[in-house]
Order: structure tokens, then C-alpha cells, then sequence
């Protein structure tokens, strides 16, 4: 495992997503969101991931974060931000109980679950796509039909706005 | 194995920022982003199990690819509600946003 | 630490004449996009010209003019850069920037020869389009930042544009992988020895031109930075090393998109007789340059409904014919 570049990502990832949260300006806000999601990306890398990664990038910050922006653009970012009722302390407290919670999980499995170094194989893109396509086929269906629904949901909404 | 563990941190962590987002925002926008903190939590998680496991799994890459479109799906109806929300009420305070209430 | 730390000075010139930073730093990278870009401009201008009957650049030197561009370049390079008052000053300095590192990183990928392959990656055709679908966000945050009408307007058109028009542009290049039955670029150049892809994919050739054109941003698809309507749209506000940089990103996204159609339709690298691959792979993408420059001297400019109707409707509808008609072929004859 490159310590180094495991280090870098995941403070960006975190850093990212923190900033994400408490960034005074929305369009900042969604643009940290962004990092995080690129940070997330590398760490995918990092997991021989790489196709989910580029997914991940495409979808994340291709759409997603394009979304949020013209949202956040057409809402004007001075709106929406209100007094937060619980101290910013608590954020330090929920990092903290998670992760203290996350490393007691991880350890106790850690002997479950031992780890090979090499992936070889069975995390190429030819597996993947096998997996994919023929043992999860019907989900895949299922899933463009969820898709399909969004998007007319979505197109629905956006004319009944245009009519009031 | 370490590496593991420390995956596994990152996506605690990100979780606990989440929820924390979730508790604490107010507007819409940040809530959606928080949402989105936690899914990536557990695209992470999952990721890494299924690579990290003895022999490694693909299905958890699979997964992954369902879930990513699923949150893409989400965050697009989410903010086209918000739009029409802000349209009806100039307002994206989910506490003020009380027409809905029974 | 056992072993000795290492000579700097050693460790510096083993680091400069190794073949990888010699090709990041030569070709296929830096230095050569950086003259290949500003070439670009010259031949921009100067084919643009012929086609409505001027003469375009000649003073600047004996052939042509063709070192207007490179004077153009240091001129733009030593201007002030006075940044807008109201503007968000982050954004508005790293979106240009991070466009133009963002194009220059997709020529990486390109796969000009076997030598000359920075990165052989084995999802080589997702990446390339997944770093392209970053763009319109830089754009709209450049629009957004400089916090004046025309830039957020040309930011705003652009984000439509480029959203309506990856869609179509993925979905083409998909006729190519079920062809090759590989991501992987070179693999793609590889499976053409037998003939090029523009034969079976025709259609999907035409519509990854277009919607390729379309994510470039030039004429007849330009919307965001028309001249005459949003005055130079998103990068209205910019001046001096932005403005260079603003341009310069889209010259490189036409060579890349170029070598790329080059890679998935002509062949790539391949080419008859004694001369190298890299000549093949250059000659059609300069070819393919001069085509999508010589539509900008023949359209005019469409509008923004005609633009997203045909994206969403036309366009998406034939990609997902071509995946049918490809499907056949590849179900008809398997040899291919």
C-alpha cells in the first residue's frame, strides 16, 4: 500500500468534505464538495478501482457538482444560510465518536478480513464488466428503468414550476 | 492489515461529517451535500472491503457503479425540488419551509 | 536509513533524460502542446481567412506570418492583469488555469506512437472523456466569477451546451469499444490494422465530430463566447495571461479532440511504408484540425434552442442507433 499518496488523498478527501460543510459561501461550498469527490476518486485509484474512479469523476463531478452549482447559482447564494443551532464543536465530537467507533469496527474485523496485496485478476475491467452484465443484468435493467423515472420526474417538476 | 484500518477511518470519518451535516444545516443545498458525504462514506466502505477481502471481489465495484448512479439520480430530483421550492416560497430554510404540514 | 542519500545533482539529471519526463516535458508534452497550440492559431486564423477571401497574418515573418501567434503570446504574456473589482478573485484566477491544465492533461493520453505513450492506461477512453465532462464547471465557475452580465450569460450557455452534448459524444464513442472490445487506446489503434473504424462506424464518426465540435465551443457551436451576442461570453472579463490561458485551452482541446477522432476512426498510428507512426498519427490529426477549422469559415452560428433541441433529441436518438447498427456488425460478422 503508498502510504504517501494514501495520506494526501484522504486529508483532501476530508478537508474537502469539512470545507464542503462549513464553507461561508455556497459556491465554495460545492466546489470543496468537488475536491472531495476527486479525493474519493484517487482513493478508488488507490483500491485498483480505476473504472469506478473515472465513473466516479464523470457522474460526481460532471454532473452532480454542475447540478449544485447552477442550483446554488439561481437560488443566490445569500439565501438559505441560517444561524446553526448546535455549537461547531460538535463537529470535532462527531469526527471524533465515528472515527473512534470506525477504528474499533476495523480492528475487530481486521483479523476477519486479512488483505491481499494483489488484486490480479479479479479487479481487471474485464471482470468487471462479466459481473456486471451477466450476473447483475436484471439489476442493471432495473436500474435504467429507476433512471428513466427520475428523469421524467424531474422534467415534471421543472414544468410544473414553469406554469405557476 | 493496517491499510485496511485506515480506509476504513477515511470513511468514518466522512460519515461522522455527514451526520453532523445532517444534525446541524439548515438550508437545502447543505443538506443535499451532506447526503452526498454519506453515500461517498459508504462507496468507500464497500470498496474497500470487497478489495481488501481474501480473495478480492469485484461485485463490490458493482455496487459501487449502482450506487453512484443512484445518487446522481437522487441529487437531480433533490434539486429540482429545491428549484420549485424556491420558486413557491423564495425560501430554502427547511424549517421555514412548513406548507406540507399536516 | 542503510543506503547513502543520492547526489542531487546525479538524482536531478537522472530524473531530466529519463524517457517518461522527457516525453511529459517534450512530446507528446508540454513544449510541444505549447507550439502545436499557438501553430493552431496561426493556421486558425489563416485558413479562416482564405475561406472569406482575405489574407489574414503576413507581416510577422516570411512564411505566412506564421510567427504571429508567437508574437501574439508574448504580447498577451507581459500585458497587466488587472483582475475586476467585484470579481471573486479565486475563481476567477484558477478556473483558466485549471482549463488549461486540464486540456493539456488529456493530451497524455493520446497515444501519438508506441514510443511516445505517456500513459498506457488500461480505461484510457473513459478517463479522457471523464476529464473533458470537468470543463463546463470551470467555465461556469469563470462566468460566475467575474460577476458581470455577459461572462455568467456565456458561463450559463455553456454549461447547457456541454451537458447536452456529452451525452451523444459518450455514447458514440461507445460503436468503437464494442468494436475493439477495449477501452484501452492503443489496443483501439491496434484493432484497426485490419481497416479503420470509420468504415463500419460512419455514422458514429459523423456524430462524435459534431458533438466534439460542440464541446470545443467553436463555430457553429460557439454560443458561449459569440461575439456579436455575449461579447466574447465567459471570457469577457479576462485579459492578458487568462485570456492566453482561456484561448490557449481551447486550441489544445482541438488538437486533443483531433488526435482522439484520429485514434478512434483513422487508425491511429497506423500507416503504410518507411515513414514513423508519429508522422501517420500527426498528419491525420492536422487533417481533422483542418476540417473542423474549415467549418468555422462555412456555418454560421445556431441558436441556443436549436442547439439543446438537436443535442437531446437528434443527436441522442442516432448515437443510440449507431449502437444498434454496431451491434449487428459485430453480431453479423464477427471477424471484424
Amino acid at each position: 500500500m503508498t502510504e504517501p499518496a494514501f495520506l494526501v488523498l484522504a486529508a483532501v478527501t476530508v478537508i474537502g468534505s469539512i470545507m464542503a460543510l462549513e464553507a461561508r459561501d455556497l459556491v465554495y461550498g460545492a466546489v470543496a464538495l468537488g475536491v472531495a469527490f476527486l479525493g474519493m476518486a484517487g482513493l478508488f485509484i488507490l483500491l485498483d478501482a480505476s473504472y469506478v474512479a473515472a465513473f466516479q469523476i464523470a457522474v460526481y463531478i460532471g454532473a452532480v457538482v454542475i447540478l449544485i452549482l447552477f442550483t446554488v447559482m439561481l437560488v443566490g447564494p445569500a439565501k438559505g444560510e441560517a444561524q446553526m443551532e448546535l455549537k461547531r464543536v460538535s463537529l470535532l465530537a462527531a469526527v471524533l465518536v465515528a472515527t473512534l467507533i470506525g477504528m474499533g469496527g476495523a480492528l475487530a474485523s481486521a483479523a476477519a478480513f486479512p488483505g491481499s496485496d494483489v488484486c490480479g485478476g479479479s479487479c481487471d475491467i474485464q471482470s468487471l464488466s462479466r459481473t456486471l452484465l451477466i450476473d447483475y443484468g436484471t439489476q442493471l435493467e432495473l436500474l435504467s428503468l429507476v433512471l428513466a423515472a427520475a428523469v421524467i420526474g424531474a422534467l415534471t417538476l421543472a414544468k410544473a414550476e414553469k406554469k405557476t | 492489515m493496517e491499510a485496511l484500518t485506515s480506509f476504513f477511518g477515511v470513511s468514518a470519518i466522512l460519515l461522522g461529517i455527514g451526520i453532523y451535516g445532517l444534525a446541524t444545516k439548515r438550508s437545502a443545498i447543505r443538506i443535499l451535500f451532506a447526503v452526498e458525504l454519506i453515500y461517498n462514506a459508504a462507496n468507500l466502505n464497500i470498496i474497500a472491503f470487497a478489495r481488501l477481502r481474501n480473495p478480492p471481489i469485484v461485485t463490490g465495484q458493482v455496487i459501487v457503479l449502482f450506487s453512484i448512479a443512484l445518487a446522481a439520480m437522487e441529487a437531480a430530483v433533490g434539486l429540482a425540488i429545491i428549484i420549485v421550492a424556491f420558486r413557491l416560497n423564495n425560501e430554502i430554510d427547511l424549517r421555514k419551509l412548513t406548507r406540507l404540514k399536516g | 536509513m542503510a543506503e547513502p542519500f543520492p547526489d542531487p545533482i546525479q538524482m536531478t539529471l537522472a530524473i531530466m533524460t529519463s524517457p517518461l519526463f522527457l516525453k511529459i516535458a517534450i512530446f507528446p508534452g508540454l513544449t510541444s502542446i505549447a507550439i502545436i497550440a499557438a501553430l493552431l492559431t496561426w493556421l486558425d486564423r489563416k485558413i479562416t481567412a482564405r475561406v472569406q477571401l482575405r489574407i489574414g497574418p503576413q507581416y510577422v515573418s516570411p512564411l505566412g506570418g506564421i510567427l504571429q501567434s508567437f508574437a501574439d503570446l508574448i504580447k498577451l504574456a507581459f500585458k497587466e492583469l488587472p483582475l475586476p473589482e467585484k470579481a471573486d478573485k479565486f475563481f476567477f484566477v484558477m478556473a483558466p488555469v485549471f482549463g488549461m491544465v486540464l486540456a493539456g492533461g488529456l493530451m497524455g493520453l493520446i497515444p501519438f506512437s508506441h514510443e511516445t505513450l505517456i500513459s498506457n492506461l488500461e480505461i484510457g477512453l473513459p478517463v479522457f472523456l471523464a476529464f473533458v465532462t470537468l470543463s463546463p464547471t470551470l467555465v461556469l465557475l469563470a462566468g460566475w466569477s467575474a460577476n458581470s452580465k455577459y461572462p455568467f450569460i456565456g458561463g450559463l450557455r455553456s454549461l447547457f451546451q456541454q451537458t447536452a452534448y456529452e451525452i451523444p459524444l459518450w455514447l458514440s464513442a461507445i460503436g468503437v469499444v464494442m468494436l475493439a472490445g477495449t477501452f484501452n487506446l492503443e489496443k483501439i489503434v491496434l484493432a484497426q490494422s485490419k481497416g479503420w473504424f470509420i468504415v463500419p462506424q460512419a455514422l458514429g464518426a459523423l456524430l462524435f465530430l459534431i458533438t466534439s465540435v460542440a464541446e470545443q465551443e467553436r463555430i457553429p457551436f460557439d454560443l458561449p463566447e459569440a461575439e456579436p451576442e455575449v461579447i466574447m461570453g465567459w471570457q469577457a472579463e479576462y485579459t492578458g495571461f487568462f485570456f492566453l490561458a482561456a484561448q490557449g485551452a481551447g486550441f489544445i482541446k482541438l488538437y486533443a479532440f483531433s488526435a482522439l477522432f484520429a485514434t478512434l476512426y483513422l487508425g491511429g498510428y497506423l500507416g503504410p511504408g518507411p515513414l514513423p507512426p508519429l508522422f501517420w498519427s500527426l498528419l491525420k490529426t492536422i487533417g481533422i484540425v483542418v476540417a473542423v477549422i474549415l467549418l468555422r469559415g462555412t456555418f454560421g452560428r445556431v441558436r441556443i434552442d436549436q442547439l439543446l433541441r438537436a443535442g437531446w433529441t437528434i443527436l441522442l436518438g442516432l448515437a443510440l442507433v449507431n449502437i444498434v447498427i454496431t451491434y449487428f456488425i459485430v453480431v453479423g460478422f464477427p471477424t471484424i
